[in-house]
């Protein structure tokens, strides 16, 4: 087990922590945008950088003091960091206690082909895949990842991903995976820690922290993007927000009426209506902007009563069916349960 | 690519600043490269044949090698491990640390051997130790190198710390969170990397021992080096008398470089 408690490290301007993270023999994501200290996180552990104050302890030994090579804990880098003067079998080999485990390691993630190239030579897949395997090579007691799929192209980013999982879960030890990528960071955590300007914001299953986002800030980045102000209206038997002339029912929730609260739906929950009928949680607007992402269909739909904005994310089969275009009257429904109280329901 | 190059050329009034570049550093070569010619040209082959007789020039040629060799090892020894710390440290004084090194690199030579005199000079307490032990600083092998390794050592600092800066800090990382110390490290993953622009730096310092005359002319005109042997054949023969042993000079010189520059692919790139 990988027990941080209190770490702290100031940069100038920018101060990391106090981070307290306890990872037992799981992956740990750790999400958050460049500049939020992540990877002074890992680098503090991994004993690179010198923390102010805390303790890291692994395994129940505490790491204070221990040079990096001291410590168990082996890093990998966003472009790799293979010795540019060797090959990728001398990269792995470099860590490996033998010959055989070399070989073993290269079948196990896909690079025996590349073995003889330089280092230079290799993709930015191969480059990632030998990474791996010089840090597997090196019997770890703890990996720390640094945005390993940071700089590859999508289908090869999202093959490596998949891979990763079951590799990373079959290890058996602390694993710290950081990224700035959503979707990255919940494929391959068991659980998710959201990090903002030197902070944990929130620490659960990758489920939990996007359903239920302890901070706005944590909603944003976790693709939350209708994020409104309202006041509560109701509670106990009858939990209700006020919001742009309408009163919404909201699952229960630990704030006294009149309080102004935020609230935030993901918009992929949002669901555009057919029927005329005046119901609970429906409102009326127009569309504003639409936006194709590939995959989906973003649609800003601007409430008649408010300033704010609704975005709806549509699958292309239901915006064709839906033929919405810019200005024309939609009909929106905000199911209640899908509504989150920012910091209630930890 | 080809707009940019385009409009560059366009934009000044039809002038090709590359060509002027060329032109420009075309000349300052030839004149590089012109007097070395002419230096050949000038000599009879039976008078270099002589001064490779010559068991002065000879004499001359054998305390250069070995003096510059020393230097160089000298200076490498003691350079290298500064030029690291020089490109990994973060300390405030560091910057002073560097101005301290490239001191000699500024003083002229014959400064540089009057103060290594007021050190190593028979009437300083160190200097006069040494005579007492019965091996003298000045006026032997040991003061050409004291001289020698004096102006020459920064050299290697200088480039060696170009050349450590140019190892990505991230791969010293990436090994020592491997399991590999410091050490191993330095030896399998710094050093390597940093081979090129350390040779060059190696060989900066060889070449610049070899040529150094000012500081050695104070603290060490006997055993004469080669440099020395020039300035003495100008004295007694003028300069007929000086420009065999000069290209014998140059010679030396240039195949010390090529034996250098040929133990790594190439340290300019």
């Amino acid at each position: 087990m990988l027990a941080i408690s209190e770490v702290k490290k100031a940069y100038g301007a920018f101060d990391l922590g106090p981070i307290d993270l306890t990872v037992g023999t799981e992956v740990l994501s750790v999400l958050g945008p460049s500049g939020c200290g992540k990877t002074t996180l890992l680098s503090a552990i991994a004993g690179v950088v010198d923390p102010d104050a805390g303790t890291v302890t692994l395994n129940g030994t505490d790491l204070a003091g221990r040079s990096p090579e001291e410590r168990g804990t082996v890093l990998v880098f966003q472009d790799g960091a293979l010795f540019p003067h060797m090959t990728a079998r001398e990269n792995v080999a470099y860590a490996a206690a033998s010959i055989d485990r070399v070989e073993e390691l290269a079948a196990t993630l896909e690079v025996g082909d590349v073995l003889d190239q330089r280092a230079a030579t290799l993709s930015g897949g191969e480059r990632q895949r030998v990474a791996l395997a010089r840090s597997l090579a090196a019997d770890p007691d703890a990996l720390l990842l640094d945005e390993p799929l940071a700089n590859l192209d999508a289908p090869i980013k999202r093959r490596l991903r998949d891979e990763l999982r079951p590799l990373l879960s079959s290890l058996s030890i602390p694993v710290l995976y950081v990224t700035h990528d959503q979707h990255e960071a919940t494929a391959i955590g068991d659980r998710l820690a959201v990090m903002a300007d030197g902070a944990i914001q929130q620490c659960n299953t990758p489920g939990e922290v996007f359903a239920h986002p302890a901070t706005p800030f944590v909603a944003s980045f976790t693709g939350s993007t209708n994020l409104f102000r309202a006041r509560v209206a109701g509670t106990d038997e009858n939990p209700t927000l006020e919001w742009a002339d309408h009163e919404l029912d909201a699952p229960d929730h630990e704030s006294e009426v009149g309080e102004t609260i935020e609230f935030c739906i993901r918009p992929e929950y949002v669901v555009v209506e057919n029927g005329a009928r005046e119901r609970p949680n429906v409102l009326d607007g127009r569309v504003r902007r639409v936006v194709f992402e590939g995959d989906d269909y973003l649609v800003d739909v601007a409430p008649e009563s408010t300033d704010d904005t609704i975005q709806v994310t549509l699958s292309p089969p239901v915006y064709d069916r839906l033929e919405l275009a810019d200005g024309e009257r939609v009909r929106l429904s905000l199911p209640s349960d899908a509504i989150h109280v920012i910091g209630a329901g930890e | 690519m080809a707009t940019r190059s385009d409009r560059s050329r366009t934009a000044i009034g039809g002038f090709d600043w590359l060509t002027v570049a060329l032109v420009l550093g075309g000349v300052l070569c030839l004149y590089y490269l012109a007097p070395l010619v002419s230096l050949f040209l000038s000599v009879p082959s039976t008078a270099l044949l002589d001064a490779l007789g010559d068991p002065a020039v000879v004499s001359a040629a054998s305390t250069s090698l070995v003096s510059a060799s020393v230097s160089t090892a000298l200076a490498t020894v003691f350079g290298l491990p500064l030029a690291y710390w020089l490109a990994r440290s973060e300390a405030r004084w560091k910057n002073a640390v560097l101005a301290i090194v490239v001191l000699p690199l500024v003083l002229p030579p014959t400064v540089s051997g009057l103060v290594l005199l007021t050190v190593i000079g028979p009437n300083a307490p160190i200097g006069a130790f040494a005579v007492a032990t019965g091996m003298p600083l000045t006026r032997s092998l040991a003061g050409i190198v004291l001289a020698q390794t004096f102006v020459a050592s920064p050299f290697v600092v200088v480039t060696g710390k170009a050349a450590f800066e140019g190892v990505d800090r991230t791969l010293e990382h990436a090994s020592r969170s491997l399991g590999k110390g410091r050490w191993t490290t330095a030896r399998r993953v710094t050093l390597p990397l940093a081979a090129p622009g350390i040779l060059a730096g190696v060989t900066l310092v060889f070449a610049r021992a070899m040529g150094e005359f000012g500081a050695t002319v104070m603290v060490a005109y006997y055993p004469q080096t080669m440099p020395i042997e020039v300035w003495d054949a100008f004295l007694e023969g003028g300069l007929d008398g000086a420009y065999p042993v000069a290209i014998v000079l140059v010679v030396v010189s240039i195949a010390a470089l090529v034996v250098l520059n040929t133990v790594a692919s190439n340290p300019w790139e």
